[in-house]
Order: structure tokens, then sequence, then C-alpha cells
């Protein structure tokens, strides 16, 4: 027993021994960490810098934020745009349009039920249609050239080389610059041009809830716009809203709106651009491939009869009561038509709004209301199709 | 090859804009352009701190991860380099940098906004070395002629360090260990050593023994 | 690539700036001594006067068409003023006249200035040529000759924009060469309009002056 005694306690000694050799060492560390202050210099300084809340800095350098010893923000772009705008965007618009190509496989054209009447209704006045190829020429050139900043490192460096891009980009980069003030120019004329006749009424919502008679052959009812036309002119005023003013803020970069600035609104125009290309691929497809007799109205300014009672029964209802359906689309009948101060109700009935219901009768016009007299059109055609 | 770095030891930095205006004459860049400049920090109180900043030739570099026409590039020697030829001007890599090293020209020479520029090492640029073409877009290529960057050998108190990055790494950590061992002690007070100090030489009096 | 860049800077250069002069001096020249029937009344009122007043007042639309063509008059403004003075104050150009025609150059626009003055004057030109085509009277008389003339100021002054980054010379000779077309377009076509339109004013003018009718 003795014996097995004295091995334990020789073992709790050996143990105790081994736990001051491990432990020793340690001390001084410890008690440099509790008691000794390292004067560091400048170490509030730097861990200050480091938080970021830095004091007051100063500079002899005269520049664009110059007094700012480090960007903070700048990485957060770039995480942005490189990890979120352009494999998102790309996405969006890729998506867009295989939707599209996959919409027109299996809906194919949308045509005239029943084909064309030949007999025509104006719809969009000269000013209008000005107005309209004026910021489509702008968009186009804006966005085009855009989508090569974008994504030209991408797609058309493997392309063209790195010379032959750098000359591209810098004139792509020049347009956009140069055309960009004339986008809130264009949106303005746009706000102005198209505005009446496009907030929204209950009866958008139905078409709404009807997909705009997109799928199947049930057209839902509709004004002078549709639901989906007065959605675009929205968006186009918010979006254009917001890309004019970020623009203008990247536009001229030695303004002293600061570094933050143009990144925030370069944040905001890369999103908004994406989303606006991405809507305008769907009017573009439905104003031209996707639907027999929608581009007449932006071309010429006229629509076929079939078509506005197919697509805008409602507007198509006023304008026959208006006694403006079946007009020749006649030189001099439109000039005058365009040239009269009085008339501007070319396409829009003067002093009426769409009326909600069709049923409802117009009311009674003096003899100097607007739209034509039918004594302007004695030749015109009146029969509905 | 080596790694080049810039260091700027902000104990030495007194704000004298040496390297700032050295660069200007060495680089001759655009008007309203500068590639360096110093940033004070606390600037008139009790321990304010300078610092010698320019383009800091990332190994990760933001500008060349942003650039839509992907014109920078990166030499042998790390140093992030950008051709103005294919640069464009959109300013992405201002937006970007940590530094705010890449700027805009105030006003090109017909009046456009004009290509960025920054700090090159002193190494100009992609046009043949030397030549006058580079030294027209990019400024000096003192690297060629086995110099160092002429902010770094302009620098009256070696606060801004140029070179290999070991190299670099060696004079400064010489200078921390000297500092660290006089302050530990004494408190910061004599910064500046005398020449064939050596931390391992030097007692926890900050008395230097052994010295010849 | 750089022998047609030399060409086009060089010797086309030259050729299509002779054929400008000197078929705008022909047709100048053509038109003033062309002679009509000599007038044979007595004089009532003063030619000169009506020569000035013609010149003059046609600056503005006639009272009863202006507020019809309000969109027009602005936008021909905006677009020939513009294109004036980016063609005359234009920082490249004055270096290009200074170092290439005449010896000598003027303080060109500020930076800003030029990029708002070719803004609008795209936003002119647009607006016009749309308006030529939208609008049923003048899309009746517009020839193929009138959208050619357009087409060319508009692709000398887009080319013109791409050019603006000083980046290349490709783009820089682009532009000229689409600016060496115009001129040699110029003489044979409605652009004449820019030496003509005193003349024609002048000559309406001086008619009705001496017949003393207010116009």
């Amino acid at each position: 027993m003795s014996k097995h005694r004295r091995y334990r306690r020789a073992l709790r000694w050996s143990l105790l021994l081994l736990a001051l050799v491990l432990v020793l060492p340690l001390v001084p560390y410890a008690v440099a960490a509790g008691g000794t202050q390292f004067n560091t210099p400048g170490v509030e300084l730097w861990d200050a810098v480091r938080a970021r809340v830095q004091g007051p800095m100063r500079t002899q350098v005269e520049g664009v934020q110059s007094n700012q010893l480090i960007n903070y923000w700048g990485d957060q772009w770039r995480l942005f745009r490189s990890q979120l705008l352009v494999p998102i965007g790309a996405v969006m618009l890729l998506a867009m349009l295989g939707i599209i190509t996959v919409f027109y496989l299996v809906r194919g054209r949308i045509e005239i039920e029943g084909g064309r009447s030949g007999v025509l209704v104006p719809r969009f006045s000269v000013n209008q249609r000005v107005v309209h190829w004026l910021a489509a020429t702008v968009f186009i050139v804006l966005g085009l050239t855009g989508l090569v900043l974008l994504y030209g490192r991408y797609v058309l460096v493997p392309l063209l080389g790195p010379e032959g891009f750098g000359v591209t980009a810098s004139a792509c980069k020049e347009m956009h610059n140069l055309f960009g003030p004339l986008f809130p120019v264009a949106i303005l004329a746009i706000m102005f041009s198209f505005g009446r006749g496009n907030s929204f009424r209950g009866i958008d919502f139905q078409w709404f809830l009807k997909a705009g008679g997109l799928f199947g052959h049930a057209m839902a009812d509709s004004g002078y716009y549709n639901g989906g036309q007065k959605t675009w002119f929205w968006l186009t005023v918010l979006f254009g809203i917001a890309m004019s003013v970020t623009g203008l803020i990247l536009v001229f970069p030695n303004f002293g709106q600061g570094r933050e600035a143009m990144a925030v609104a370069h944040v905001i125009h890369g999103v908004v651009a994406v989303g606006f290309i991405t809507a305008s691929l769907g009017h573009i497809y439905i104003g031209t491939l996707g639907m027999e007799g929608a581009a007449e109205s932006m071309t010429n300014g006229y629509v076929d009869a079939a078509w506005a009672k197919e697509h805008h029964n409602l507007w198509y209802a006023e304008m026959e009561r208006a006694g403006m359906v079946g007009v020749s689309p006649n030189t001099m009948e439109e000039v005058k038509r365009h040239d009269d101060r009085d008339f501007r109700g070319f396409g829009q009935p003067l002093g009426r709004r769409e009326p909600l219901d069709p049923t409802v009768s117009p009311p009674n016009r003096g003899p100097t209301g607007g739209g034509i007299s039918p004594a302007a059109t004695p030749s015109a055609p009146k029969e509905s199709t | 090859m080596a790694r080049m770095k810039f260091f700027c030891d902000a104990e030495r930095c007194i704000e004298c804009n040496g390297c700032v205006t050295a660069c200007k004459n060495a680089n001759e860049v655009p008007w309203g352009i500068n590639r360096r400049r110093v940033v004070t920090l606390n600037d008139g109180e009790p321990g304010e701190r300078s610092l010698s900043v320019a383009c800091m030739h990332c190994s990760d570099a933001p500008c060349q991860a942003v650039c839509p026409v992907d014109c920078f590039y990166q030499t042998e020697d790390g140093l992030v380099l950008h051709d103005k030829d294919i640069c464009i001007g959109c300013g992405y890599c201002f937006y970007a940098c940590p530094f705010g090293a890449p700027q805009f020209p105030s006003e090109g020479a017909f009046g456009s906004r004009g290509k960025m520029d920054k700090c090159t090492f002193c190494a100009g640029g992609p046009e043949e070395t030397a030549s006058a073409e580079e030294q027209r877009k990019y400024g000096a290529n003192r690297l060629a002629e086995g110099k160092l960057p002429a902010c770094a050998e302009m620098c009256a108190t070696k606060a801004l360090l140029a070179g290999d990055a070991d190299e670099v790494a060696d004079i400064y950590r010489e200078r921390v260990a000297y500092r660290g061992a006089v302050g530990m002690a004494t408190g910061w007070g004599v910064g500046y050593g005398k020449p064939g100090i050596r931390s391992n030489t030097i007692d926890l009096t900050g008395k230097a023994a052994g010295r010849d | 690539m750089s022998s047609i860049a030399a060409f086009v800077d060089g010797p086309f250069w030259y050729f299509s700036l002779t054929v400008f002069v000197v078929g705008v001096l022909w047709r100048l020249i053509g038109l003033l001594s062309m002679r009509g029937n000599k007038e044979l009344s007595q004089p009532r009122d003063s030619a000169t006067g009506g020569v000035i007043h013609s010149v003059l007042s046609r600056f503005i639309p006639v009272a009863g068409s202006q507020s019809r063509i309000r969109v027009r008059t602005v936008a021909s403004y905006l677009f020939h003023i513009g294109l004036f003075l980016i063609l005359i104050f234009g920082a490249p150009h004055v270096a290009f006249y200074e170092s290439r025609m005449l010896g000598f150059g003027w303080t060109p626009m500020p930076q800003w200035l030029f990029f708002l003055v070719s803004a609008i004057a795209f936003l002119g030109l647009i607006v016009l040529w749309l308006h030529r085509i939208m609008y049923p009277v003048t899309r009746s008389v517009t020839t193929a000759s009138d959208h050619i003339a357009t087409g060319l100021v508009f692709w000398v002054m887009l080319t013109g924009c791409m050019a603006l980054g000083e980046s290349s010379e490709f783009l820089r000779v682009l532009h000229l060469f689409m600016a060496e077309l115009l001129l040699l377009y110029f003489p044979f076509s409605s652009l004449m309009h820019a030496f003509y339109w005193h003349v024609a004013r002048a000559h309406t003018g001086a008619h009705y002056g001496r017949r003393g009718v207010k116009v």
C-alpha cells in the first residue's frame, strides 16, 4: 500500500511540475498585457483611421476630394458593378429577349382579326410623332452606347481586340455624353405630348386582369391608351427622370459633386437603365413585329378602323361619335387638320376624357367644338367594319 | 522579379510636399492633376500625422477590375499601369480606387473630358521605353534607367520609401523595432536614431550600447 | 490604313475644299448673272428699302403662321446657331483652322459650352428632320437630295461627336472624310441656301419694294 501511495504522490508532484513548466513562461505576457502600456506612437490615430472615424483632414493638393485619405465606398461600388449590375443586367436582358422569342413562336404575330377594313382613324399628330421619334432616337443612341460601355469588355474586346474596342468605346462614350443632355428634353416633351389620357382608370385594372388580351383572343376594353401603354408611359416618365438626373450628375465630373455622389448616381443610373432597356424591348416588339397595324400609328399617324375597334374599342366608339372615323389620309385634309389652331383633337376629341363606359352618350358639342366637322370630310366613308 | 511598393512612414513625413513637386516635375503631368498628394490628419493639433498618397499598385487592383475597356495591366514588377490609347476617361477607376489615384483631367487639350491620369511608379507606360511618346503621355520612365520614383528619391526625411517590397519592409521593420524599443521605456521622443544603431544592441533605457 | 488616312487628310481634303469653293462661286455668279425681264414700270418706292425690310423681316415668321410653325422655327434657330457656333468656336475646329488653313486662331468655346451647344444643334437637326418626314407639306416637297444633304450633315456631326475623345486617328479622319463628302455635295444641293438665303430675300424685297408693296 505504501508503495502505491508513494507512486501516487510522485505522480501528483510530477503533474504539478509539468503544469508549472507550462504556465510559468506565460506570466510575463499576462503581466505585460495587464500592466504595461506600450506607448506606440499615434496608435489612437490609426485606430480611428481604421474605424473610419477620422478627424479633420487637409491637403495642399487641389482636386476632387483630394483631402480624403481612403475612399471607403469604392470597393462597395466595385462589388455592385461587377457582381450585381453586370451579371443580373445580362440575365434580365437575355431573359426578356428569350421571353419575346418564345412568345413570338407560341403566339405568333397578333393580327387584326377579320383583316384590315381600309378605313382610317387618326391617332397621333405630327408633333406627337416627332416627339416620339426624337425620344426613340435619343433612347436608342444612349441605350446602345451604354450597353457597349457596360458589356463591351466581355463581348466586344474578344472580337475587336483591346485597341479596336478602345476606339469603339471612346466613340460610344462621347456619343453617350453628348446625347445624354437631350434625354431630359425628350422626356419633358413626351410628358407634354402624351400626358393627356394616360392617367389610370378602373378599366385599366380589368385590362391587366385579362393580360391585355395577349393570351387567347378575348380583347379587354380599352380607351385611347390601354393599361400596358399607360404603364409604359409612366415607366418612361419615372425612369427618364431618374436617368436624366443621375446622368447629369455623372456627365461633368469636375463640378464639385464628389466621388460618392457620382458612385451613387452611377448605381441608380445602371439599375434603371437595365430595367428601362428591358422594358423597351417589349415596347419595341409589340409596336413593330408583334402586332399588325400598330406601327402605322407612329409612322403616318393613322390606324386601321378594324385595329382600333379591336384594341381600343372605347376610343374607337368615341371617335365614331365625334365623326372622326373614316377620314382619308389626303394631304390637303391632313394639312388642314394639323394647321388648324383650334383643332387639337387629332386622335383625341377635344374637351372629352375617355369615357368609362361605351354606352355613355357623348355630351353636346358646340359648333366650334373640336374634332372635324362632318362637313369637312364629306367624302369620308362612315361605315363601321 | 521584384515586387515594387510604395510605403510612407507617417512618423517621418513632415508634409513638405516635396514628393508632389518632384512628381510633377519628373512627369510633367497635365494641368490640374497631381499624381501624388500629402494628406494631413488632425492638422494643427497635437499628434498630427501626414501621409503621402498615390497609386499603391494593388495586387488585386479595383481600377483594373472595373475598367470597362480593360486598359489597366500589371507589369512583372507588380505595377498597375494603364494604356491611354485605350482609356476613354469614364472615371470608373476613380470611383473604385481606395486612394483616389486615377484622376479626371480638368481640361483636355480640345476641351473634352480626356483620359484618366495616374501614378506610374515612374515606370512610363506601354509605349516604347524612353520614347518621346511615352514621355508625353505618361511621364518619366526612371525605372528603366535604374532609378526609383522621383517622389521617394526626393523625400527629405526618407519617409516615403519605394522599391522592392522586401527591402522596403526590411527598412521599415528596422525603424519600427528601434522605435518600439525606445518607446517602450521612455516614451516617444527620440525617433531619429544615429547611424549604425541596431535594435538588438539597444538596452531598455534607450541608450545604445556598443555602438562605434 | 495609314495611306488611306493620309489621302483623306491630304489630297482629298484639298480637292473637296477646291470643289466647294469653286462650286459655290460658280453657282453664285450664275445666280447673280441671271437676267429676268426688265422692269418697265415707274418705281413707286425704294427698292433698297424693300431689300432691307425683306432681308431682316424674314428672320421672324409672318404673323399668321407663327403659332403653327413654332416648333420648326425654334428648332431651326437652335440647329443653325448651334452648328455655326461649333463650326467657328469649337476648340478642335479653331485648332484645325490655325494649323491647316489660316495660321492664326482665336479663343474657342469652353468645354461645357461646346457640349451644350452640340447637344442643342443635334436636338434641332433631329426635330427638323423628323418634322420634315412627318408633316405632310414638307414631306411632299422633300426630295431624296434633301435627305442626303440632311443625312450628310447629321453624319458629319455624329462622327465629330465620336471623335471628341481625341482617342484615335481613325475617328478624326472619319469625321474629316464625312466633312469632305459634305463639301463635295454642298454646291450641288439645297445646302446652297447658306449662300442664297439673303439673295432670294433681297430679290423678292427689291421686287416688292419698287412696287411699293408692304410685305
